[in-house]
């Protein structure tokens, strides 16, 4: 499965890149998260349960992201692994970040590719799909909302 | 009697507990001190288990149990009881979890059992799988091919079975030979049967007298007790009674024995308390069998004059992951020997690839091997027509077998016959309904305006009243059974009847048909009778309800009960009045004296008196209480044509379906009633295969079709109302005339709905169309033209 998405943020491209590395402001806003606990020996790697509840998918997932490829302040890679639900789900996303000199906005755009098996896939992109849409949403919302209001670029 | 019951559509007695909801189904089953059972399935298509750790779900509070494969290791697998005849098949079946790899997304590795569902599904998270994932595949083709994943390892490049039928050598050469020779690729897609109830079990066990009651959802539950005790469990079978309770319909799927019916009977004795497993909709879709999925290579050869002279078929049936119960007959007996259809074919050959793929099991769904065979000829014979302009009704007609040619030999039914047949009359009642000249005047000018408007025909033939056990059995045909039924009739001393029957009636009505037939041998009411089954004890044995074979077999043993106890009842009925047992009859009810009707013992007194026993002829012992076994000498083959109308949007691929005209031939109708309701339901999964239905793994051998949201059944507001017919053609293989109605309308409609979207695109071009024929293929196909 494929999904994109786009989200605007009002700062500049060092802030929204600060706050994108910041895991305890990633661990605020990944919905259903408390904490991202550091995988010893594995750098740039978290562990982290979260409990969702959106229709077919809800229930407690837990999993491990990765960060790679990081290129700052324009790009980095985010690999996500998580089972629960008699799932096990995969995905990577590469996020790509541009500002926009002109409405002083930085925006961020995603592509992401995942698979599921179990449970999870026999539902199909009917509801992954919206879910993963929704919950990006959220995140990003969310990240953007602990970047302090003297960073804001309106 | 006034008028007679047999033929009359009165109302069916099974109905008022139906729709008021007062029947049980077995998740409505409580049994004092049930726990209740949820499984882990697997999430990966193919993989090898490498650890399991249950500890968590162990710990869990209410958890009375967790166990994996490797708890039951002293369980057999589970049989394969149909395999493909006279070839050599290797067996991959299923244990009751599976202990070492996994062959397909849902397999079961392990199971909690808890006081709740609710405990046993929270526990069955915190089980710890840890697997290794190996490559899949899912095409049946494609798995066949070198460099595709192995599956088992007695089955080189995931071949289970190759078996073959009809005349390869002649067949050949008919095709060099042939003045048009026609080849196709057709698939037959993977359908996911959907019954409204899922299936269920409940087992409990005895230590005092070691012996276990199961419930289970299911079409032959004599057969499934055979099966568990006789070759999963390996204990006596008088040890286990097996009940289907009201079963909420099948359609095939619930023939088979399932992993889950015997694990959820081995945990009855590990926990000591009954347990119960309800299977859930999405455990349904996964790990409830699926049917047809074909792939077929075909070429039709004919003369210029539309003589069809030779079929040859290449056909890579999917197996799944690892067989169910009867697997690898159904695309081999049910499906090769099919392929003459209603017409005569002097040169066939089909062969046939069983192959294991990493998706689902696939075993009988309604129809099971016919309708496969039905789509691969009718839709030869239309393009045959198509290549030579000719009239698809006017090519039907040529090479029907014709019905002064019966009993007829298509040769490939290895020693059957077809039983009798009028093809040419069900196809001319089917043409007359539609009003044929009418249409194609129409079809004319709806194209003028652009509009495209299809008519398609299926004139199908089907086997049903499977079948001789001497038939069977042969090493041809690979069934490792008989295939007779068993009733048993008690007329009780208030003159009310009890049948008895080895059948199993999960929606088709047996308790109204077979009261239907006893009231008009009896002349007993309706009312009178009451038909008990579905139960090992109390029932004599019978190989269960399939194949439409519960009027022609199980219905002809209760006939058969019937005529041994009117038997009786005249030698009674003659000492009684004092006569001679040559100068009595029985008739509409009542023994008397021939001529002399006035001066009568009715059913209900001779019953009585039968059951008192003061006064009985010498040497006959009291009760009227008789059993019958009947094996039939041959199958029966329902025929007729069907036809349907279609409108097809050029813009955007959409089709509409106008018009549906079936005419079936099923023999003698017990009760047209509940015959035209089994051809509606057969009819709409039929349409729906061709239009909407389809499973669709992907690559990985995840199943994306797994709810009632993804997958397509039909829907009524998707039909139109059908415009339904009969001719009547008896049977002569049974005394009762009957044939069999239970599959006619899937195996005969996808063909007929195909053909129509195809005639309507002609002027477009459009030659072929994969099914399910969606907005999107068939605007596609327009495109390419």
């Amino acid at each position: 499965m494929k999904f994109t998405g786009v989200f605007t943020f009002n700062a500049d491209q060092q802030t929204v890149w600060e706050i994108l590395m910041d895991t305890k402001a990633i661990a605020q806003a990944l919905p259903g998260v408390e904490e991202l606990i550091p995988v010893a020996d594995e750098p740039d790697t978290w562990r982290a349960d979260a409990k969702l509840g959106i229709a077919a998918i809800s229930g407690t997932y837990s999993g491990r992201i990765r960060m790679s490829e990081q290129q700052p302040p324009d790009k980095y890679r985010l690999t996500v692994s998580g089972e629960g639900q008699q799932s096990i789900i995969n995905g990577t996303t590469l996020i790509h970040l541009r500002y926009d000199e002109e409405q002083k906005k930085t925006i961020l755009t995603w592509e992401a590719e995942a698979s599921v098996s179990g449970k999870l896939a026999s539902i199909g992109q009917r509801v992954i799909s919206p879910a993963v849409k929704m919950m990006s949403g959220q995140f990003f919302k969310a990240l953007d909302k602990q970047i302090p209001s003297e960073k804001r670029t309106s | 009697m006034a008028s007679r019951v047999f033929g009359a559509s009165i109302k069916r007695k099974e109905d008022p507990r139906l729709i008021t909801g007062e029947a049980k189904y077995l998740d409505d089953l409580q049994l004092p001190g049930m726990a209740h059972a949820a499984i882990l399935r697997s999430p990966h298509a193919h993989a090898r288990i490498k650890s399991i750790d249950t500890s968590a779900a162990a710990a869990v509070p209410g958890v009375l149990g967790v166990f994996t494969g490797k708890d039951f290791m002293d369980v057999n697998p589970l049989p394969c009881a149909w395999q493909a005849g006279g070839v050599e098949n290797h067996v991959n079946t299923p244990r009751v979890l599976e202990p070492e790899k996994v062959t397909f997304t849902g397999a079961g590795v392990a199971v909690v059992v808890a006081e709740s569902r609710y405990i046993a599904e929270d526990a069955l998270q915190l089980i710890k799988v840890n697997y290794e994932v190996l490559p899949a595949v899912v095409d049946a083709q494609k798995a066949t091919q070198s460099g595709a994943p192995q599956i088992h390892d007695n089955a080189p490049n995931n071949v289970c079975m190759e078996w073959s039928c009809g005349d390869k050598a002649g067949t050949d050469k008919a095709l060099g030979e042939a003045e048009v020779v026609i080849k196709e690729r057709v698939v037959n897609q993977r359908l996911i049967p959907t019954p409204m109830e899922t299936r269920g079990c409940i087992a409990q066990y005895l230590p005092a007298t070691d012996e276990y009651t199961v419930w289970m959802t299911s079409q032959a539950p004599h057969v499934m007790r055979l099966l568990m005790t006789a070759f999963v469990f390996g204990i006596p079978e008088t040890k286990m009674r097996v009940i289907s309770p009201q079963v909420g319909g099948g359609f095939g799927a619930k023939i088979f024995l399932y992993p889950e019916y015997c694990l959820v009977t081995a945990l009855s004795k590990k926990i000591g308390r009954p347990v119960k497993w309800a299977e859930t909709r999405s455990e349904n879709y996964v790990a409830t069998t699926h049917g047809r999925d074909h792939i077929t290579e075909l070429e039709v050869g004919a003369k210029r004059d539309g003589t069809i002279t030779a079929l040859r078929v290449n056909t890579y049936a999917n197996l799944g992951g690892i067989l169910s119960t009867i697997a690898p007959g159904i695309p081999t007996t049910l499906y090769g020997r099919l392929l003459s259809g209603a017409y005569k074919i002097p040169n066939i050959y089909c062969h046939v690839w069983g192959v294991y793929t990493n998706t689902g099991m696939v075993d009988a769904y309604r129809g099971a091997g016919r309708p496969e065979a039905t789509f691969v000829v009718e839709r030869a014979v239309d393009m045959v027509a198509n290549q030579l302009s000719m009239d698809p009704a006017e090519i039907r007609r040529k090479n029907f077998i014709p019905s002064s040619a019966f009993p007829y030999d298509p040769k490939i039914l290895n020693g059957l016959k077809y039983d009798s047949g009028d093809y040419d009359k069900a196809l001319g009642k089917a043409l007359e309904m539609v009003g044929y000249q009418d249409f194609r005047k129409a079809q004319a000018d709806a194209r003028q305006q652009g509009r495209y408007l299809g008519i398609g025909f299926s004139s199908y033939i089907e086997m049903c009243g499977v079948a001789p056990s001497a038939w069977i059995g042969l090493p041809g045909e690979g069934w490792g059974a008989g295939l007779w039924e068993s009733a048993n009739v008690r007329v009780h001393l208030t003159g009310k009847v009890v049948v008895t029957s080895g059948s199993q009636s999960h929606g088709q009505g047996h308790e109204t048909t077979t009261a239907q037939i006893v009231a008009e041998e009896l002349g007993v009411p309706v009312e009178d009778v009451i038909v008990q089954h579905s139960d090992t004890l109390g029932t004599p044995f019978g190989y269960g309800t399939y194949g439409s074979r519960s009027a022609s077999v199980g219905q002809v043993a209760v006939f058969n009960s019937l005529q041994k106890i009117k038997e009786k009842a005249k030698k009674l009925g003659a000492h009684l009045l004092e006569a001679a047992v040559e100068d009595v009859v029985f008739e509409n009810g009542k023994v008397h004296v021939k001529g002399s009707p006035d001066k009568a013992k009715t059913i209900q007194e001779l019953a009585g008196a039968a059951a008192l026993g003061y006064s009985l002829p010498a040497g006959m012992e009291p009760f009227l209480d008789d059993t019958a076994y009947y094996d039939p000498p041959n199958c029966t083959f329902p025929f007729g044509t069907h036809i349907c109308i279609v409108e097809v949007d050029a813009g955007t691929g959409q089709i509409d379906i106008k018009r549906y005209v079936a005419v079936d031939d099923v023999g003698k109708v017990i009760n047209p009633m509940i015959v035209d309701g089994q051809v509606h339901g057969g009819i709409a999964q039929g349409v729906a295969q061709a239009l909407w239905e389809g499973a669709v793994y992907d690559e990985n051998g995840q199943l994306l079709t797994g709810s009632l949201m993804d997958y397509a059944l039909p829907r009524a507001d998707l039909l139109p109302s059908f415009e339904v017919g009969r001719t009547e053609t008896p049977s002569p293989t049974n005394p009762l005339g009957v044939k069999g109605a239970g599959e006619t309308g899937t195996i005969a409609a996808t063909p007929a709905v195909v053909n129509a979207v195809l005639d309507a695109l002609k002027p477009l071009g459009v030659l072929h169309i994969d099914m399910p024929m969606t907005p999107a293929r068939v605007w596609q196909a327009i495109q390419k033209g």
